[in-house]
């Protein structure tokens, strides 16, 4: 198929900003929609081919990844301390590839429960944080979250979990084979009286939209899909949208300004090509799904005369109450090879301790799953009292097959102060100012992380572990879910966005990604990400509509 | 008619195209059979000193020897290691090579102030190699090349180590692109998921 392309010089109706998780949706709803759109994308367009089972690529190499060599960021926990690069690699870590971090996410696919849109209105202030309500509810998204799970496809077990919000229809496909890691996980949460269940996954596990079924290679997080089998937007809805033929794709277009006029609307954007050429391309509007990183980076570096805080920044929240979703797990060695490299990672979770539980004496919840990591990065890290050379560890090196973990995922609450912004001298290596981040996890979220490592390693115990390795808790230093920097909300003192990803202040200028998020949710952000695309996009297609942008 | 087993990359290009569900379905699962790596690693691997010196390469290989021992079991010589660090240092590690070579230079200086310059520690007892290694195994130095040899034993070939997957091979890693169940000892007779009372799970 010749795929549709268009001039820089044509105003289109829409550019989206980043091919990601968000991005890849909204491009195909406003394409189906009637509407002419370019989706600009920082990275490389990739076939299936070319992605490779290279552990050292793409987990030490940045293979994939925003490179900190040429992509640069600084980190610093306090806004009094003067922030530095961090030794080898960035605090913020996306793919920067077409299908952006979709390409290479874990894949696992959690709707919010109904207290995540509430969890201010239950709880009350939380002192030192910035907890609010979601401008919108479980219900609202309701239809979307079942939109994600048969337009992009996620396989699971509907009404397994008895703490599974409600849902108006299964998932699609059924559940992933179970691994050794599942088995022993459920065997061992069983054991206490908890309720395991089979992972929802946004991958195949059987035909789906004429994508194959996963071939269990091993290596999802980190990886692209070689087989097309992983719902990463460059397999499914980005190729639908330029099936459309309204929908162009423009690979190594590194957007860095949002263009105004004097009215206040957003013209256009400017960017980078691969030549690293500036050029501009005009549009009706600019809807920016370019990260919880990217996104309040670009509008910090698109400050005009008349918005010198940054473009749609008059609340002053842009790049603020960044969250990662923190957590703490175990890991563990059992008696037999469970050989987890083998297979999709996960295959089973536990959401009993999702809601937060005020006697526990701290705010915090999350889902537990078992999972593993590839040979390459399990190999660099050695338990405590283990000796990391000689024969002691080459025996270590030899138990791989024999280990799992089992991992909590939870909440992190919205500081102002923890955020991202422009480093005053640090550029990129296209001369862009590069992201600074100011980050200190709130006191709830560690004793919260530490509370999950001791639920992990009772459950790997009573799953009957030979040994027990709880995780070690520090403060984070960064993160791969990258969350909050442009929140929602009805009052434009307070949030960046509308209900409908409206930027309060442009009102040509959207905004849709994990930045979006009120709450960190309990650590999979990713299908609330794409169900806010897909109501956004039936938002923003109807305002084109009606002339209402 | 009759399909031949599909290559990887006409299997991936069929994909890549939308191949119909009926094309795919057919060929499942010859189809994750032709998925392997066979147009992936057409390079040789390095298998020669490039960056480091002589001396310099024998002292490094030395060392991850001591890391990871050979014996019943492959070492890191075995799994040529010291291919990988060399090419490491001289491509996408390239940056670390002067602190490095820096830290290399302190090894073998403060080796030799302490047992003499007439035999190197590359070429000394392993009794004695490891007693010094314990002094230092706190360095940057020896963390960087313990860092590095468990790369090099554990990345593709294609870096230059984990010679004939020798690293792999080590810690039970079997090299195939796809798997099926069961993966490992506690899958394989699992019963089933079983619905919890007051649960009703369904399906499309």
């Amino acid at each position: 198929m010749q795929r549709k392309t268009f001039k820089t010089s044509e105003t289109v109706d829409f550019i989206v900003v980043g091919s990601g998780a968000s991005g890849g949706i909204m491009a195909r709803e406003l394409a189906r929609a009637g509407n002419s759109v370019v989706v600009m994308e920082q990275g490389p367009r990739l076939d299936a081919h070319e992605f490779e089972h290279d552990e050292l690529k793409y987990r030490n190499l940045s293979g994939i990844t925003n490179n900190p060599a040429t992509n640069p960021q600084t980190f610093r926990n306090t806004e009094d301390q003067k922030a530095a690069k961090v030794s080898g690699r960035n605090p913020l870590t996306y793919a920067r590839v077409v299908g952006g971090s979709s390409s290479h996410f874990n894949a696992n696919f959690w709707r919010l429960h109904e207290i995540d849109f509430i969890e201010r209105s239950r709880l009350g202030a939380i002192e030192g944080a910035d907890l609010v309500d979601w401008p919108i509810t479980y219900a609202e998204l309701e239809p979307y979250y079942t939109k994600v799970e048969w337009e992009v496809g996620v396989s699971g077990l509907a009404g397994a979990s008895p703490f599974d919000p409600w849902r108006s229809k299964p998932y699609p496909m059924p559940p992933l084979p179970v691994k050794s890691s599942g088995v022993l996980f459920e065997r061992g949460a069983k054991k206490l009286g908890l309720h395991p269940f089979p992972a929802p996954m946004a991958i195949n596990s059987v035909l789906y939209k004429d994508r194959p079924p996963c071939i269990q290679c091993g290596l999802c997080g980190g990886f692209a899909c070689e087989v097309k089998a992983k719902s990463s937007s460059v397999w499914t809805v980005i190729p639908e949208a330029e099936a459309t033929r309204r929908c162009e794709v423009r690979a190594e277009s590194y957007v860095f300004r949002i263009g105004m006029n004097k009215a206040g609307r957003a013209t256009g954007v400017y960017y980078y090509d691969r030549d690293r050429k500036e050029q501009f391309q005009n549009a009706r509007a600019v809807v920016v799904c370019a990260n919880g990183a990217e996104t309040p980076r670009l509008l910090l570096n698109s400050a005009t005369g008349s918005a010198p805080q940054g473009l749609a920044n008059s609340s002053g929240a842009v790049g603020r109450y960044l969250m990662f979703n923190k957590g703490g797990g175990a890991m563990a060695r059992f008696e037999h090879p469970l050989n987890e490299y083998k297979g999709a990672n996960v295959t089973r979770i536990m959401h009993d301790f999702y809601d937060s539980d005020p006697k526990r004496g701290f705010y915090g919840g999350g889902g537990f799953d078992a999972r593993s990591g590839g040979p390459l990065t399990w190999g660099q890290s050695v338990p405590k009292g283990t000796p990391n050379w000689g024969p002691e560890f080459k025996e270590y090196l030899e138990s791989y097959t024999y280990w799992m973990n089992c991992s909590g995922h939870g909440t992190s609450l919205a500081v102002e102060s923890n955020r991202v912004d422009i480093d005053p001298d640090l550029k990129d290596a296209w001369g862009l100012p590069a992201i600074r981040v100011t980050h200190k996890d709130h006191p709830d979220d560690t004793k919260h992380a530490k509370w999950q490592v001791e639920r992990a390693a009772e459950i790997m115990d009573a799953a009957g572990a030979k040994q027990i390795v709880p995780g070690e808790i520090g403060e984070a230093t960064g993160g791969v879910h990258l969350l909050g920097t442009c929140r929602m909300g009805n009052d434009p003192a307070t949030s960046v966005i509308d209900k409908y990803h409206r930027t309060h202040d442009v009102r040509n200028l959207f905004l849709c990604d994990g930045s979006s998020m009120v709450t960190s949710g309990r650590g999979q952000p990713t299908q609330t990400i794409e169900a806010l695309a897909f109501r956004a996009a039936d938002h923003i297609a109807k305002f084109a509509r009606t002339g209402d942008i | 008619m009759e399909l031949a087993v599909p290559s990887r990359r006409h299997f991936l290009t069929a994909i890549g195209n939308l191949a119909s569900a009926g094309w795919i379905a057919m060929n499942w699962p010859k189809i994750a059979a032709a998925t392997e790596h066979s147009g992936h690693d057409a390079a040789a691997p390095p298998n020669a000193i490039k960056t480091l010196s002589e001396s310099e390469a024998a002292t490094v290989d030395a060392i991850a020897n001591l890391i990871v021992p050979g014996g019943t079991t492959p070492g890191a010589r075995d799994a040529r290691v010291i291919y990988f660090i060399d090419n490491a240092l001289g491509s996408f590690f390239a940056a670390q090579l002067p602190s490095f070579r820096e830290g290399l230079g302190e090894f073998t200086s403060s080796y030799s102030s302490s047992h003499g310059t007439e035999t190197s520690f590359a070429s000394a007892a392993e009794t004695q190699q490891i007693a010094f290694l314990k002094e230092v195994e706190k360095t940057p130095f020896f963390l960087a090349v313990r860092r590095l040899t468990v790369l090099g034993l554990l990345a593709l070939p294609k870096y230059g180590g984990n010679h004939d997957n020798l690293g792999w091979k080590l810690i039970g890693v079997e090299d195939n692109h796809a798997w099926e169940p069961p993966f490992g000892f506690y899958d394989q007779d699992y019963a089933g998921f079983e619905p919890y009372p007051g649960t009703k799970p369904y399906t499309a």
